[in-house]
């Protein structure tokens, strides 16, 4: 048996943050990068509505699980904007608080009958877009950096998990868009529409694929840091090790549905495209399917995370 | 050393005797030489704890007085004690190991809070204020002695704070007042003729979990620092039962 501190809702919640917080700064990027033509505008659009949903309901879970909010104190949470301090929970619900204006913000400027560069909110979206990266990243960073700096948890006592869960956010939210993009892809489309859309499909397929690269790398490190160290962190990592009581939701959940499969899928669909020139096309049921694998393979590595720190703790008294 | 120490005794003594509290001072003296000390500015109490494991016979009196004391809910623990079991027969030992927040130095409970709930005291003794606490929980996953627990009736972190009530009346902790065998000794550390300090002085003491870089105010004589990883290494029967909820010691 084991007493968890930190259940279901806070793993929710670092997955959604992290969800909005990529799609937020995938969609600002393409946005900022597409220039006055708008090349990637929709997928900008579909990043946009996308990203403070998922932030906002994760907040709301993370306010509904303290223990005050629990005990009848319903508005004691404000207790933390009275106060900033060093504290990575402070830094980051003031981060989440201006993230979560901005990404309304952001959406708003897309909230028209017909949005288009260079529109009279242009000025607004591009601004909000400027702001929106960085505290996109500040987001997704501090999710790992909240759980990275105990000692008392030598499974999160690990640099590289900040990193891993940047990567992680990044990609999960390029899911996320490209999920949404399959779903309300229209039946009928003309020959430029098409064109459009499979090169968009192709910039967030590689790009994913680059980090879903990364990400493989980052928890390659993650694991082997402590892995080939002793002490503390390594009787804390043989919990996803072979063997551990977490091995296979690791293994199995996290790195080959999660990583492997969705890699080697998008990395057969681009491939074509960049050594042999060739259309970038991909089917409907892949462009589902692989987002969906990536965002459970997104979820899992939260969820081992967090469990995975809660019942390993340091050796000796 | 002798002569600081006697110098600072006068001067509390005329200290209190300039607020004409004659019997404060019998009484601050006899009990709490720390707590005379308080209302001085020369020089702050840091309250500690020695606790003798040579001398716990596991009676739990500690942790029953502290339940009774705290009012703590049930199924929480602010002070409890763990029993550790090794060898087969003949060659066999049984230790206790009393448990209690160690009131650190450098508390990582206090640097992670997001409310400034929780805060050490000039005296040393960290506590939380339950009305700012807003029961995130961090500071119980920062904690490496698994101190600290979310107060079900509160909300709010809570924890041993050397029963702060008591010593504000001149009384010792209720888990020391209550340990029939004196196994724990409480008082200032900063006062080298307390019981305390010269106890340290005089002893082999250690502290739990010192990697951590807490710096804990709370010091062991004889522990047996026999864990769950241990089992896997030595070759011999080892069982440790901590007496809260969960197997996991941590």
């Amino acid at each position: 048996m084991h007493e968890l501190t930190w259940g279901l809702p806070v793993v929710a919640y670092l997955f959604m943050a992290g969800l909005g917080a990529g799609a937020l700064t995938t969609s600002a990027s393409v946005l900022l990068r597409g220039g006055p033509s708008g090349k990637y505008f929709d997928v900008a659009r579909y990043g946009a509505f996308i990203a403070p949903i998922p932030v906002a309901l994760g907040s709301a879970l993370l306010v509904l699980e303290l223990g005050s909010f629990q005990a009848g104190h319903w508005f004691r949470f404000l207790n933390l904007y009275k106060v900033i301090n060093l504290s990575p929970m402070s830094l980051g619900t003031w981060l989440l608080t201006a993230f979560l204006m901005v990404s309304v913000v952001y959406a708003y400027t897309f909230l028209s009958r017909n949005p288009l560069p260079g529109d009279t909110r242009d000025m607004l979206r591009r601004l909000s877009a400027w702001v929106g990266i960085p505290l996109g990243i500040g987001v997704a960073v501090y999710t790992g950096v909240l759980l990275g700096a105990l000692p008392s948890r030598p499974f999160w006592n690990s640099p590289v998990l900040a990193m891993l869960f940047l990567l992680s956010s990044i990609s999960t939210g390029i899911a996320a868009i490209i999920l949404v993009r399959a779903l309300l892809k229209r039946k009928v489309q003309s020959d430029t529409q098409t064109h459009n859309y499979n090169e968009t499909g192709f910039l967030l397929s590689a790009t994913d694929t680059l980090l879903i690269g990364l990400e493989l790398l980052a928890l390659f490190l993650f694991v082997m840091y402590a892995h080939l160290t002793i002490g503390n962190a390594k009787a804390a990592i043989a919990v996803i090790m072979v063997g551990g009581e977490l091995s296979t939701l690791f293994w199995l959940w996290v790195v080959v549905i999660g990583l492997l499969v969705p890699a080697l899928i998008e990395l057969a669909l681009i491939v074509p495209r960049i050594v042999y020139q060739k259309a970038f096309y991909s089917h409907r049921a892949v462009d589902i399917l692989v987002p969906v694998s990536v965002l459970i393979g997104g979820f899992m590595l939260r969820y081992v995370v967090v469990i995975a720190g809660q019942i390993t703790y340091p050796i000796g008294l | 050393m002798t002569n600081n120490a006697t110098h600072l005794k006068h001067g509390r003594r005329d200290f209190l005797k300039g607020l004409g509290a004659a019997s404060a001072a019998v009484v601050g003296a006899t009990t709490l030489p720390g707590k005379a000390l308080a209302t001085a500015t020369d020089r702050k109490p840091r309250y500690g704890m020695l606790i003798d494991t040579r001398k716990c016979v596991g009676c739990h009196a500690c942790s029953v007085s502290c339940r009774s004391e705290n009012n703590v809910p049930m199924g929480k623990h602010r002070s409890w004690v763990e029993y550790i079991e090794k060898g087969t027969f003949p060659d066999v030992s049984l230790n206790f190991l009393p448990r209690l927040c160690n009131q650190c130095s450098e508390p990582q409970c206090v640097s992670v809070c997001p409310a400034n709930a929780t805060h050490i005291r000039d005296d040393g003794i960290v506590v939380i204020d339950p009305d700012t606490c807003i029961g995130c929980k961090y500071c119980i996953q920062a904690c490496p002695y698994d101190a600290r627990f979310l107060n079900p009736e509160t909300g709010a972190a809570d924890k041993c704070d050397f029963c702060v009530d008591r010593l504000a009346q001149g009384m010792e902790p209720a888990c020391v007042a209550s340990c029939f065998n004196k196994a724990r000794i409480f008082g200032d550390l900063n006062d080298p003729d307390s019981g305390i300090s010269r106890m340290i002085a005089s002893n082999a003491v250690s502290v739990l979990r010192p990697e951590m870089g807490t710096k804990p105010n709370v010091f062991y004589i004889g522990i047996d620092y026999a864990d769950e990883h241990d089992i896997r290494f030595q070759k011999q029967y080892i069982r440790v039962t901590t007496h809260r909820d969960g197997n996991a010691r941590r």
